[in-house]
């Protein structure tokens, strides 16, 4: 297998074929919270990709540098990552605001919720802990193989909490039975959504 | 806050807050792990001893936490409980940690824990604290196995735990879609609905 095309299968495995959304159910809650308007999700979507790239490259060098060579990062990876993630949101919420306005405009009411989000950790704990199956097979990745899959991971999240907030927006003005008003209706587009992604689920392996 | 007894507290958790069902935190956990009843059973117990003892932590310290860095504080009491449950299910359950794989690191920043404790356990006693994380926590529990139950069973035919089959349809061409993915969204958005609907008749 060539090197170019084991970074092409880790960035589809990651963006279609294991959806961090539909196929895996990670970060489930700002997918339905945010998904109500079109303008809303591309934003969220934005600042997650940001924030995800950073939070592999910080972890990575957290876990290569300092947890591995103490002998520590079995059992101190979980805090150590997470305090990583929410610090570097505050951060980047931080800079943004002095560097750039316009853009702190566009991001900023959703950095805060990226620090609960859990599509940042996981993302960030698979491809940077050796133990965890990605893409449903063991492997450990190297830093270059982890960005790719992060970025693709996060390029995944947008695209499918567009397309649902497209779909929401003309929901709003079908005639859908009482009881499945608001949320139910959701639920059931995004089986039919996640049904369309099963279409993909042997498209290619690692 | 006198009128409100113990009980209440921990009943509040089963229907009328029910995480998952209600207030529509700590979805993603539940939708993910709810494929085999066993699954449940472990994920929830996860989530009830992560939930009780932080809610204890952070109720016990409320007064001495200052209001800027609580967030921060709240995290790191959550990220200990759930390094527990991570390594003691590594040693004593390797097959179902092998399988539950990146939720239980996820727990730490499963929306539930840490909604509790910024709106309820850094707001009241020690004592209503932990019947506020048992009854959430077995909420929780509940959904997962009505939705383990109704995949594991309708999605292969039978319930297995620990390697026993408890319940079995014979024979019984299974949908596959139950078990497969968007199963657990088909799953839950009727649990939804029924409940709606439930609501609604009450009304009336």
């Amino acid at each position: 297998m060539s090197e170019a095309y084991r970074y092409f299968l880790i960035f589809i495995g990651a963006l279609i074929v294991y959806n961090i959304l539909l196929v895996r159910f990670i970060a489930l809650c700002p997918f339905f919270g945010v998904s109500t308007s079109v303008e809303t999700s591309i934003g969220m979507a934005m600042s997650v990709l940001f924030v995800m790239t950073m939070a592999t490259t910080v972890c990575w060098v957290a876990w290569n540098y300092i947890l591995e060579p103490l002998g520590v990062g079995e059992f101190l990876y979980i805090p150590t990552f997470i305090l990583i993630i929410a610090s570097l949101v505050q951060f980047v919420e931080v800079v943004l605001k002095k560097v750039s306005p316009p853009l702190y405009r566009a991001m900023g009411i959703y950095l805060p919720l990226i620090t609960t989000n859990c599509a940042v950790l996981a993302a960030a704990t698979e491809a940077v802990k050796p133990g965890f199956l990605k893409l449903n097979v063991p492997y450990n990745f190297t830093f270059p193989e982890a960005l790719v899959y992060t970025i693709g991971v996060a390029i995944g999240f947008g695209l499918v909490i567009v397309i649902f907030a497209c779909i929401r927006e003309r929901l709003e003005t079908s005639p859908i039975p009482h009881a499945f008003r608001g949320a139910p209706i959701a639920f059931i587009c995004a089986a039919l959504l996640s049904l369309a992604f099963m279409g993909f689920s042997t498209l290619l392996g690692l | 806050m006198s009128e409100r007894t113990l009980w209440q507290e921990f009943k509040k958790g089963l229907i009328e807050q029910n995480p998952l069902l209600k207030l529509m935190v700590g979805l993603c956990s539940a939708l993910a792990v709810s494929t085999r009843v066993e699954n449940g059973i472990f994920m929830g117990l996860a989530v009830t001893f992560v939930l009780t003892c932080s809610n204890v932590i952070i109720s016990s310290i409320r007064k001495q936490i200052p209001r800027e860095i609580r967030i921060p504080v709240f995290i790191v009491v959550i990220a200990s409980f759930v390094t527990i449950v991570d390594l003691s299910m590594r040693a004593y359950f390797p097959a179902v940690y092998e399988r539950l794989g990146v939720w239980i690191p996820l727990i730490v920043v499963n929306c539930i824990i840490l909604a509790r404790a910024e709106s309820f356990a850094s707001k009241n006693r020690v004592s209503f604290a932990v019947m506020d994380g048992l009854g959430l926590g077995v909420g929780y529990t509940m959904v997962l196995l009505i939705m383990g139950v109704i995949r594991e069973l309708f999605g292969t035919g039978k319930i297995v735990i620990f390697d026993k089959t408890l319940i079995s349809l014979g024979s019984y061409n299974p949908p596959l879609i139950l078990i497969m993915f968007p199963g657990a969204f088909l799953t839950f958005g009727f649990l939804l609905a029924l409940l709606n609907r439930h609501e609604m008749r009450k009304k009336k």
